[in-house]
């Protein structure tokens, strides 16, 4: 018997059990009972107001219009990265003279401050100084409104978050490609299979649970997108870089509407449960 | 390897129990960033040269984030901070939830401040005891270039068309310089670009029965007018803050601007920054069909409530706000002083010649509403100012539902 | 892998990705040497020139070495912990024979949790924190970075645990090793390498985390390094030769971590998917 009792093994999962269920359950019942209510100012008294709160957030524009850029960023952005992510993985999965230090280039963007991150795009999309601006302009070609153009400002953000987070898809995805035995891999080459069929059929199934994985960890983080949008854009122009976690956080710490605020966050939560739902089967699901 | 991180382990744990023990400083000072901050951070300095064993801790922010964690701090009674700054438009949302000191229980308030600024700085306003002092007396001006407008021969603009039609000549020509600037980023930025021409057209934000009036005929004209100036403006100015008004302005990329705060200015007679030096007239914004009402935007500071260092706060707002502290300000960073004797002296006139068009503003300067919401009310109409500005709206349609949306907020 | 392309072609393309990946950080690098006169220019040049070193001093004045000193506690403090919960935590839940449908839903909650948008719980953990007296201290935030942190651990953990065999621990207990002991001993070193991967991605996290940080912490000098750059980025001004300063020195210790772990860093994935 390994173990004295399954009281010895229950006491080991304790601290993190009761450390997660002090930060997230007690939170999530203020948000329950919140979203129901109206909260009063001094956040002392709460008056049950029924489905009021979210009748307002459906009527609000600013509201649907952050949903759906939320969506939009989440499954583009994660896309874009791991389909980025891949390319470099197949790349750097040969071996080629300065592959030592190409290596940490292409992941430093991801130890970088998410700020800094903005901070240095916001450089480059200025539109008067910019970096990519210069760069047209030089190329006699006409200057781009990265920021201030509503139609294109939300794939501006995109960008940047292309930038600091494809090496996240990219390590996962190489992994999966180091783990891939070198006599598959030979053997694909004594069948002569030309290189395109080669990645289709022999090496894309190999690393699928791995490309899965890439998109998984990134859809949960592009779906939560902040910090980028809020030192970037505040949300403008309008409100085409407006999201839902930009939208709490306005209701939440700027007016104060914690009713709605809580509404916001439940609904998120929602859409948050469904999404993992969906992973959780497919992925538990692949496993079993 | 094991070793070494149950050692590392023990040692953060004990980091970070020390770190968490740190001795607290004397005073801890919440204000704004930019000029303000550096104001501040003059005055701490001096301050702590007089009092050497004082710890002052000061932090600056932007505008928004300041007023977030104030709020944050003092709705919760956290006790964060023990002098605050505060835009003028909060204070009716901080002293009727009380979160700041009455400063006239323990020591009268004394000396020349302009009456006008002062009045808001009592809770209820004029009447009331004051909560706060005003630190930096900003009044809207309205501010064009003489030589440019004489060069295409215009006159002094006395009324919003003729900005128009001024922003139009000398658009038209096309060399580099655009008629008109303002603020046009969301939120705060463009309501108050935007305010100085609703308020000369006869628009109401609030009417007085406290119900929301945005979208008022007179305000979609107002609005319709920004409109159109926006074509005679930058590109790209719907995003942009007093750093970018002031650099166009500095660089001759803009030949008026419709907002422009004494605070941003002090550097437009520096050769080294601007290239329009003594180019630029500073005056009180136009009107239209109402007469040119100067708006108020007084950066004031107040000792909070949940204060842990009571005291030490009221006896650094004393140092703060002492007439030589002020011309000192002036005179060094161009922090626009709130005492009239400051503004009469020679040295600071000297310096900056426009200061007595400015006394004359704020002494008859006009707050903004004075109401306990204003923050959201603000963050509404900016959002469909800007829907408006980027051309998804009418200014019709962003007004109703802008008003629609205040309505609600108000009712909260 | 693909053997067949074209040298050329290849070696093209890796230089095109390489310099999207580069051009932004030589640019950081650059802006953070650069003087202050010289930043607006429509030059395509990355470099400064006139480098300076006036930046990194005006930074060790105002205070960069106690705000890298708040971070370190900070994010090294909420990784152990994390680490130390998750790593027993993760152990359990290999070693007990729960029924499969609570491992499932141990597993589903823990992504929920990771899939949680910090904001949610942003207010009513300030109230928490306010309770207990950690607002604005380095022990509140590392309490708080544990709602990032903590799932993460578990999750990639899980997989390494699964990983030790049984027969080695059985053998220790014949021997009459008690259970802390074949922990440390036996468990803990056959996870070191996934320890390597979670720690050092965990701690990014931890790192660079703003949203808690911004909303928890008051005063200046317990500010970690994310909040401290954004001192820099003022109404008026952008101090950008400082920020990028800042950048730059706050990532090297990652990098320099990331580059010693190297080869853990794409173990720690391999093995996740087992």
């Amino acid at each position: 018997m390994l173990f004295r009792s399954r009281l010895q093994l229950i006491s080991l999962m304790l601290p993190a059990t009761l450390l997660l269920a002090v930060l997230t359950l007690y939170p999530i019942s203020q948000i329950l009972i919140n979203a129901f209510s109206y909260v009063d100012y001094a956040g002392a008294e709460r008056q049950f107001v029924g489905l009021d709160n979210f009748a307002e957030l459906i009527d609000d524009w600013f509201f649907i219009g952050a949903v759906e850029n939320t969506l939009v960023f989440s499954v583009m952005a994660s896309f874009v990265q791991v389909g980025l992510g891949l390319l470099l993985a197949v790349l750097f999965d040969r071996e080629f003279p300065v592959k030592r230090f190409a290596l940490p280039i292409v992941i430093y963007p991801m130890m970088l401050s998410t700020l800094v991150c903005s901070a240095i795009w916001r450089a480059w999309y200025h539109y008067d100084f910019g970096f990519l601006n210069n760069a047209l302009v030089s190329l006699g070609l006409s200057p781009v409104e990265w920021l201030f153009d509503p139609s294109l400002a939300l794939f501006s953000v995109m960008l940047v978050d292309v930038w600091q987070w494809t090496p996240m898809s990219f390590l996962i995805i190489l992994a999966g490609l180091q783990s891939v035995p070198a006599d598959i891999k030979d053997a694909a080459l004594t069948d002569g299979a030309s290189g395109w069929r080669r990645f289709r059929y022999i090496t894309l199934p190999l690393v699928m649970p791995q490309i899965l994985l890439a998109l998984l960890l990134r859809s949960i983080d592009t779906f939560k997108l902040f910090d980028k949008v809020y030192a970037l854009t505040g949300g403008g122009p309008g409100n085409s870089t407006s999201t839902l976690s930009l939208f709490i956080y306005k209701q939440g710490f700027k007016f104060f509407n914690l009713g709605l605020a809580s509404a916001g966050a439940l609904m998120m939560l929602l859409i948050a449960c469904l999404l993992s739902a969906v992973y959780a089967w497919r992925y538990v699901g692949a496993k079993s | 390897m094991l070793k070494h991180s149950s050692l590392t382990l023990a040692l953060t744990a004990s980091m970070a129990l020390g770190a968490a023990a740190v001795q607290a400083a004397d005073l801890v000072i919440a204000g704004r960033d930019g000029i303000y901050g550096k104001a501040l951070e003059e005055s701490v300095a001096r301050y702590q040269a007089a009092h050497p064993d004082m710890d002052i801790e000061l932090l600056k922010l932007p505008y928004g984030s300041l007023y977030e964690k104030l709020v944050i701090s003092m709705r919760e009674n956290a006790g964060a901070y023990d002098l605050v700054m505060i835009d003028d438009t909060w204070a009716t949302e901080f002293m009727s939830n009380g979160w700041l000191a009455n400063l006239e229980e323990q020591s009268g308030i004394t000396g020349d401040f302009i009456t006008a600024a002062l009045d808001i700085s009592r809770y209820p306003v004029g009447q009331g005891p004051a909560y706060s002092l005003p630190v930096v007396g900003n009044v809207a001006m309205f501010t064009y270039n003489k030589s440019l407008f004489k060069e295409f021969g215009l006159t002094r603009p006395d009324n919003w068309e003729a900005v128009k039609t001024a922003a139009k000549t000398i658009s038209a020509k096309n060399n580099g310089t655009t008629g008109v600037v303002f603020r046009g980023q969301k939120g705060n930025p463009i309501v108050t670009g935007f305010l100085p021409l609703f308020w000369a057209h006869g628009g109401v934000i609030v009417d007085d029965g406290g119900k929301a009036h945005v979208n008022s005929d007179q305000g979609v004209q107002a609005l319709e007018s920004f409109l159109e100036l926006k074509q005679y403006a930058p590109r790209g100015v719907e995003v942009y803050n007093s750093t970018e008004v002031r650099d166009a302005i500095q660089q001759r990329k803009a030949a008026m601007a419709i907002e422009v705060w004494p605070s941003w200015v002090p550097s437009m007679d520096d050769p080294d920054q601007s290239k329009v030096v003594r180019e630029m007239e500073v005056i009180a914004a136009p009107g239209q069909v109402k007469g040119s009402s100067p708006m108020l935007g007084i950066w004031q500071m107040g000792v909070a409530t949940d204060a842990k260092h009571d005291k030490a706060a009221r006896e650094f707002l004393e140092f703060l706000t002492s007439a030589e502290n002020q011309k000192q300000l002036a005179i060094d960073l161009g922090l626009p002083p709130t005492r009239r004797s400051v503004y009469t002296d020679a040295d600071v006139v000297a310096k900056y010649r426009w200061y007595p068009n400015q006394l004359d503003a704020l002494e008859h300067g006009k707050p903004r509403p004075r109401i306990e919401r204003w923050n959201e009310v603000e963050s509404i109409l900016g959002d469909y100012l800007q829907l408006a500005m980027i051309g998804e709206l009418d200014a019709r349609t962003a007004l109703d539902q802008a008003n629609r949306k205040i309505d609600r907020a108000l009712k909260r | 892998m693909i053997r067949h392309i074209k040298p050329l072609a290849f070696y093209m393309g890796l230089v095109l990705v390489l310099l999207f990946f580069l051009l932004p950080i030589l640019w950081m690098i650059g802006t953070a040497f650069t003087p202050s006169g010289e930043y607006i220019s429509n030059s395509l040049s990355l470099l400064p020139e006139h480098p300076t070193m006036e930046h990194f001093r005006a930074l060790w004045k105002d205070g960069f070495p106690e705000r890298l000193a708040n971070t370190i506690v900070v994010a090294v403090g909420a990784t152990f912990l994390a680490l130390v919960f998750g790593f027993l935590a993760s152990y359990a839940l290999v070693r007990f024979d729960f029924p499969r449908y609570l491992d499932h839903s141990f597993l589903l909650l823990v992504l929920m949790i990771k899939m949680m948008p910090p904001i949610v719980v942003a207010i009513p953990l300030f109230q928490l924190l306010k309770g207990i007296g950690m607002l604005d201290s380095s022990l509140g935030l590392i309490l708080v970075y544990q709602v990032y942190t903590l799932p993460f651990c578990i999750w990639m953990l899980l997989s390494f645990v699964r990983e030790v065999p049984l027969s080695l621990e059985e053998a220790a207990c014949l021997d009459g090793t008690n259970l802390p002991k074949r922990l440390l001993y036996i468990v803990l070193p056959l996870c070191a390498p996934g320890l390597a991967a979670t720690f050092i991605f965990t701690l990014i996290m931890a790192w660079n985390e703003f949203l808690f940080a911004l909303l928890y912490l008051s005063t200046p000098s317990h500010f970690t390094l994310p909040l401290y750059v954004s001192n820099f980025i003022t109404e008026n001004e952008t101090y950008w030769g400082q920020l990028m300063g800042i950048g730059l020195l706050s990532s090297l210790p990652m990098l320099f971590m990331a580059g010693y772990v190297q080869r853990y860093l794409l173990r720690g994935f391999t093995m996740q998917m087992k």
